[in-house]
């Protein structure tokens, strides 16, 4: 098996009174895109700070690409964009990004090319001459991303990295993102914003009073059930009951979905599996009605999210 | 804002000074009689030790609320975690910061020192000699070392707020021992030694050495022991502003110690918080 870029086992934070985060047992790929979910103070940026090492743990361990987390080696493989930061305000950003630089062991000509780069990618441009305290959140933002960016990191953790942002620059926030995914770099994204984590992820782990209640794949968190809407025509209510019977699925009409020729209607159907979807479809046409279509439905992450957290759903 | 007020209390004292050295403006005085060298150096004595006591303050309190948010502010206003999360180990940023807090309480120093011989000799007339003065700027610049070490370790465990107020008590209790010895210092003969008095005042001024080392300082400046026969009871004549009983080698290593052992507690200390 290949080193990871992020494993923790059993990684806790206890701190005495109920917050923290309890045994953690992660693993994330190389160049995979993950997303940490959870409500506020679940343990999300605790974890986080375990993993950069700024916090230390009180049980189990954690490494970064196969070395401890927080020891020089691990933090050279690593860009970190925290929550919560500031910068200096009487400094530029530029003047930021190359006290970064020389932390990470870049310098001269280097330095310079890569800060001029980034700068424009994240939309600061000539602005990077400007002070910080003439910047805007939202531009602190973008630096704090350039910042994070400067070591052309193998691990990008980011900690709520569009918070602050127009739809504008979340927009171009995903856009980077979803560019550095393309290129290998591996990502660890927590955030509140569901429809990025979404948007980006491959995997996700929900965090809920400190500890791992869901993860995995998004598309396989997010399909409980098979769920399908089916479009028919010659459909009479009298038939749902027995549609339900026969095929063992459970049948609606999909009042909230119109139907584009004023003739057929949708069906909202959803199913233990493939087999009873299959079943259903069967009976429709065995019964003289006509099906145009039948389209497969993802459960939304938010809603996903909400039941989970609410404990009306079990996790998947 | 700094270099302003530092500039307004210098003019404050020069006038200050001026008024101190009126008499040696007088149409009578000699200045090459005898008497009058030693009249001149008793005046730049009271000058200097005035200045001293005052920017000794000073100086302490730009050291003091220099560091006072080394760490827990700084990680409190959100600036010191994407810096940790750097290939840098933690005793390298905080010897780091120390030596920038140093270097500029050092200049600062200088330029203060520099600034209050030089009022002394312009109205008094008064030499230095080079190796005194020398002697004079490090024990009066060591302070800052002294400061910043134990401000930064109060600033892994307390905000910036308490420790501003923590280390100005702290400051407060060592000027206070220094003071009480200094009175002791003089005018009472030995049924007044008052053993207790001198105990307590000796215990504070271990708890806080930075007053003592300036004690020393201005007792080296003044050439307290050289002189003492030529200008019997300068210390009377500067009263709570004088040296008092002049603190020893083994207090100025304690002091030494005391700042180091300081810095290496921050750095341990530091190594292990939660940011």
């Amino acid at each position: 098996m290949s080193v990871a870029a992020v494993e923790t086992v059993r990684l806790s934070k206890d701190y005495g009174d109920g917050r923290g985060c309890r045994d953690v047992t992660l693993r994330v790929e190389r160049g995979e895109a993950f997303g940490l979910l959870g409500p506020n103070g679940a343990g999300k940026s605790t974890f986080v700070k375990m993993l950069v090492g700024l916090i230390r743990p009180t049980g189990g361990r954690a490494s970064l690409f196969g070395f401890p987390a927080g020891s020089l080696e691990a933090r050279r493989r690593i860009g970190y964009l925290p929550e919560l930061f500031r910068f200096p305000e009487w400094l530029t950003g530029e003047e930021v990004l190359r006290y970064h630089a020389r932390l990470c062991g870049l310098e001269g000509d280097r330095a310079r090319s890569r800060i001029e780069r980034l700068l424009e990618e994240v939309g600061i441009g000539r602005r990077g001459r400007d002070r910080i305290r003439h910047y805007s959140k939202g531009m602190q933002q973008r630096l704090g991303l350039a910042c994070a960016m400067l070591g052309d990191p193998d691990l990008l953790i980011l900690d709520e990295p569009a918070s602050a942002l127009d739809p504008v620059g979340r927009h171009e926030v995903r856009q980077i993102l979803r560019r550095l995914s393309g290129q290998g770099k591996t990502i660890f994204l927590n955030s509140h914003l569901l429809e990025d984590v979404e948007w980006l992820c491959d995997r996700v782990a929900l965090l809920h009073r400190g500890e791992i209640v869901a993860e995995g794949a998004l598309a396989e968190m997010l399909r409980e059930k098979k769920r399908r809407y089916l479009r028919v025509a010659g459909f009479s209510s009298f038939l749902l009951d027995w549609l339900q019977e026969e095929s063992g699925v459970s049948v609606r009409i999909a009042v909230d979905r119109p139907s584009p020729d004023g003739e057929s209607v949708w069906l909202e159907a959803e199913a233990e599996n493939d087999e009873r979807i299959g079943r259903l479809h069967y009976l429709i046409v065995e019964h003289g009605m006509t099906l145009y279509e039948s389209v497969p439905v993802s459960e939304r992450l938010d809603e996903w999210f909400l039941k989970i957290v609410s404990g009306t759903r079990t996790p998947g | 804002m700094t270099v302003i007020l530092t500039a307004a209390f210098l003019l404050a004292f020069w006038f200050v000074a001026r008024e101190i050295s009126a008499d040696l403006r007088e149409p009578w005085f000699e200045p090459t009689d005898p008497a009058s060298v030693v009249r001149r150096f008793e005046n730049a004595a009271v000058i200097l030790a005035l200045g001293f006591f005052f920017g000794s303050f000073v100086l302490a309190f730009f050291a003091v609320f220099g560091a006072v948010a080394a760490v827990n502010g700084e990680t409190e206003q959100g600036t010191l975690l994407s810096v940790l999360s750097r290939p840098i180990r933690r005793w390298q940023w905080y010897l780091g910061r120390w030596i920038g807090f140093v270097v500029s309480g050092v200049v600062y120093a200088a330029a203060l020192f520099a600034a209050l011989l030089f009022v002394a000799a312009w109205h008094t007339g008064i030499a230095y000699d080079p190796i005194v003065v020398l002697k004079a700027f490090v024990l009066f610049a060591s302070v800052v070392p002294l400061l910043v070490s134990v401000t930064m370790l109060g600033s892994c465990k307390w905000s910036a707020m308490s420790n501003g107020i923590v280390m100005t008590m702290l400051y407060g209790i060592g000027m206070l021992g220094g003071m009480i010895e200094r009175i002791l210092g003089f005018g009472l003969d030995e049924s007044q030694s008052r053993p207790a008095l001198r105990t307590i005042a000796g215990l504070m001024s271990l708890a806080m050495p930075a007053d003592g080392i300036q004690r020393r300082m201005l007792a080296e400046l003044l050439s307290v022991f050289e002189v003492r026969d030529l200008v019997g009871g300068l210390d009377h004549r500067l009263g709570p502003l004088g040296v008092g009983q002049v603190p020893s080698d083994a207090f100025l290593a304690y002091a030494a110690l005391y700042g180091l052992s300081a810095l290496l507690a921050g750095i341990a200390v530091f190594r292990h918080k939660d940011l």
